[in-house]
């Protein structure tokens, strides 16, 4: 499956920690994880309906550091659609994303037909919540971008997530399953029998 | 340890059995003969008393080039836990030979005195600790900068003999110097916690992968043993970024992979083994698990894959080696001696960074595993990449009036490197005289006279003829700072396919004497600094593009190219 120009690339974005390499793994391969393996940069490729054929969604997973600003910045620019990622269990991480959307801003002028989830991780661990829903709903709201929680341990909406983000994109017709009929669970089944369900 | 060698004949003969009687003259290396080593094949620790005696004084009279040549090169005979060993004994043997010394003269009815015995022999003592010492000093100034990326593990040298050294200086006050200097080593070499830390912080992007990135604009900075960011691919061009030491295994490079994509035991279907294999659009290589270091040996387009043996014949090469978007090169904009700058001053930062002792390990490749000739690697691959960057530009060009200009841009940045980036100014010669350009009949007719006369000029200093006389006479003419065309280096001292480095236990010190002659030529080589390397902002544009060059690699590619821009038989 060579990259052609027609990928479509999904940049997650976020402070260390805080589940975005969790929640492209689950939904990528459907695994999850606890030990924690600091992120440089990853990419992941998947072949997704769109309009009436097929193109591939590229998942680019970052650095929670700020090593490195200009790889940032080059992700930004390439990037079709954006997932801002913090965990319910700190405020200070939501607090981080301040800086990146306004990057997100600057570089593409305006965030008017870009498709950008925030997203509250971690929504497993009640008792060390943070952040309350209804602040993320605000913050999502004066950013006008959709949001979400979702917890990559207990997969709980992270399909939602991404197929809600693809609805978003107003000038491709995209979505997750190809031939509609199949489910997420029967999907991984196949996969874990070496059956090819995507392709 | 065993040679790497079948052919040879014996320790005399250090010339190749397959090169002409004109070859084989002195003047056929750029290694002159006069003054071999006065060490004759012997085992390592042997060999290690006799430097520390000339060193003493005791023999050969001080002999520089020996301690010089043992330096360099005894890390291919000799760990450094032995030499550890072997310089504490001749330490101490120094206290046991006095005394045994007093009785030898003794038993000899000799006619001097017993105290004139004593102070003999505590002298003869103190010589061997000065010896130890020097010996020492100089090993750690050599090889400083690795010895501190090996953290903890390399301070127990001098901790140890410092504390040695603090227990004999009531006996031999005069080495109080030399200990408190040995104390500062310890220092130097101390690797805190904190330090390992901040340290595993600063890890930079392999240039190659991360091409276009402000980082590149930064002065290059030596591959120590630390880690480095890689990429694998996986077959459906997914990629993962892995932290390790360059010099790290196939199995742990793999190992690394495997728990990136999560694979573990819990899951109901375990992948098959995986394979790491390096992939190009010319084809493809798999590794085997034990094999070491191989980021830095991969060509300028070739990417690692890690797949399950299954999928080894589907896999395909990233289309950013085949992709180009139409228009214009932004080479047509720079002016040829701007470019000749930028070439040379990312030449020397690369050429600096390789350490001296990268050079021995190169030559001695596969016969000793704790160096690895990382950054000259890399200088060997910038090679290829400026070759590939010239025939690249050029196939690339579609319109005939500014190929013929391309042309003349390369043989004038050629022009420019002649006298001191003589990597660059052969790689653009060799990139000329690919195939695929040099059957370009139409462009090379286009070029006035006096660029082809000029090309011509440079082709014969790549002519190989008599071992590369033209190239060698070039080289001896010119002074440092100077860049050679490092692809030669192992040709020009052709030394591994004749020389045996063992033979049995014997250690071919000829041999080593050899290599450390090609090392001190080096070195006169980087003996001043190159000057003007700070680049105006204008500028800034010509040393990003120099630093990024795209290139195609693919021979068979670049024909096709060729053939598209001048088909056959016209």
């Amino acid at each position: 499956m060579p990259e052609q120009s027609n990928d479509y690339r999904v940049v997650v974005f976020g402070a260390g920690g805080v589940g975005k390499s969790s929640l492209v793994l689950r939904f990528v391969k459907g695994t999850f994880r606890d030990t924690y393996i600091p992120t440089v940069e990853d990419t992941y490729r998947q072949v997704i309906s769109c309009d009436k054929s097929v193109c591939t969604l590229q998942i680019t997973d970052t650095t929670g550091s700020h090593q490195f600003p200009a790889m940032q910045r080059l992700s930004i620019s390439k990037g079709h659609a954006f997932i801002l990622v913090y965990s319910i269990t700190s405020r200070q991480s939501l607090e981080e994303l301040k800086p990146i959307y306004q990057q997100v801003l600057a570089i593409k002028g305006t965030v008017e037909s870009i498709p950008i989830m925030l997203v509250g991780n971690k929504s497993d661990e009640m008792a060390q919540r943070e952040v309350e829903t209804k602040e993320g709903e605000a913050q999502a709201t004066s950013w006008k971008c959709a949001f979400m929680e979702t917890s990559a341990k207990t997969n709980s909406n992270v399909k939602e997530l991404f197929q809600e983000l693809l609805s978003l994109e107003k000038k491709r017709d995209m979505s997750l399953s190809i031939d509609g009929k199949r489910s997420g669970k029967n999907k991984r089944a196949d996969k874990l029998k070496g059956k090819c369900s995507i392709m | 340890p065993g040679s790497a060698n079948s052919s040879g004949s014996g320790s005399g003969d250090v010339r190749s059995p397959s090169l002409s009687s004109d070859e084989q003259s002195s003047e056929a290396s750029l290694v002159t003969e006069g003054g071999g080593t006065p060490l004759h094949p012997d085992t390592p620790d042997n060999l290690t008393l006799a430097v520390l005696d000339s060193v003493a004084g005791k023999r050969f009279g001080h002999c520089t080039t020996l301690l010089d040549d043992f330096m360099l090169t005894h890390p291919i005979f000799l760990t450094a836990d032995r030499l550890q060993q072997v310089l504490l004994q001749f330490s101490f043997e120094g206290d046991r030979g006095g005394r045994e010394g007093e009785r030898r003269e003794e038993g000899r009815g000799g006619g001097r005195g017993g105290d004139e015995d004593a102070e003999a022999a505590m002298m003869d003592a103190a010589e061997r600790k000065q010896a130890v010492l020097n010996v020492a000093f100089r090993y750690l100034d050599t090889y400083r900068e690795l010895l501190q990326e090996e953290g903890e593990r390399s301070n127990s040298f001098p901790k140890e003999l410092y504390l040695c050294a603090v227990q004999e200086l009531t006996r031999y006050p005069e080495l109080v110097e030399d200990v408190l200097k040995l104390q500062r080593w310890t220092e130097i070499l101390h690797c805190s916690e904190e330090e390992k830390e901040s340290r595993k912080k600063q890890v930079r992007p392999l240039f190659r992968h991360f091409r276009r990135i402000d980082a590149c604009l930064q002065p290059r900075e030596a591959f120590r043993g630390s880690d480095e960011f890689c990429r694998v691919y996986t077959p459906d061009h997914s990629y993962v970024t892995i932290r390790s030491r360059l010099s790290c295994r196939v199995g742990e490079i793999l190992a690394l992979v495997r728990e990136k994509l999560q694979y573990s035991e819990d899951q109901p279907v375990l992948p098959g083994n995986l394979i790491l294999v390096a992939v190009t659009s010319a084809g493809k290589a798999v590794f085997r698990p034990s094999d070491e270091a191989v980021f830095t040996t991969l060509g300028v387009n070739t990417h690692l894959f890690a797949c399950e043996p299954s999928e080894l014949d589907s896999l395909l090469p990233l289309p950013e080696e085949i992709h180009w978007s139409p228009g214009d090169s932004k080479l047509h904009d720079m002016s040829a001696e701007e470019v000749s700058n930028q070439l040379v001053v990312f030449d020397w930062e690369l050429f600096s960074c390789v350490h001296e002792v990268e050079f021995v390990c190169y030559v001695f490749h596969g016969e000793q595993s704790r160096w690895r000739p990382l950054n000259l690697e890399l200088v060997l691959q910038r090679c290829s990449e400026v070759q590939h960057w010239v025939a690249t530009e050029i196939l690339q060009c579609q319109s005939l009036p500014k190929r013929i200009q391309l042309l003349r841009k390369f043989i004038k940045i050629a022009a420019c490197k002649q006298q001191q980036d003589l990597l660059s100014f052969l790689a653009v010669v060799l990139g000329l005289d690919n195939p695929a350009v040099s059957r370009l009949r139409l462009t090379w007719e286009g070029l006035p006279g006096k660029f082809r006369k000029q090309f011509q000029q440079f082709e014969s200093i790549a002519d190989p003829s008599r071992n590369h006389k033209s190239y060698r006479d070039l080289i001896t003419s010119l002074r440092p700072p100077l860049i050679p065309f490092t692809p030669l280096l192992l040709k020009l001292t052709f030394l591994h396919e004749s020389c045996k480095t063992f033979h049995g236990e014997l250690v071919n010190f000829e041999k080593m004497h050899k290599v450390a002659e090609m090392v001190r030529i080096i070195r006169r080589y980087r003996s001043s600094q190159l000057m003007d390397t700070e680049t105006s902002p204008s500028h800034l544009q010509t040393k990003a593009y120099v630093r990024q060059l795209q290139v195609i690699d693919n021979q068979n590619l670049l024909f096709d190219m060729s053939c598209k821009l001048e088909p056959k038989d016209t």
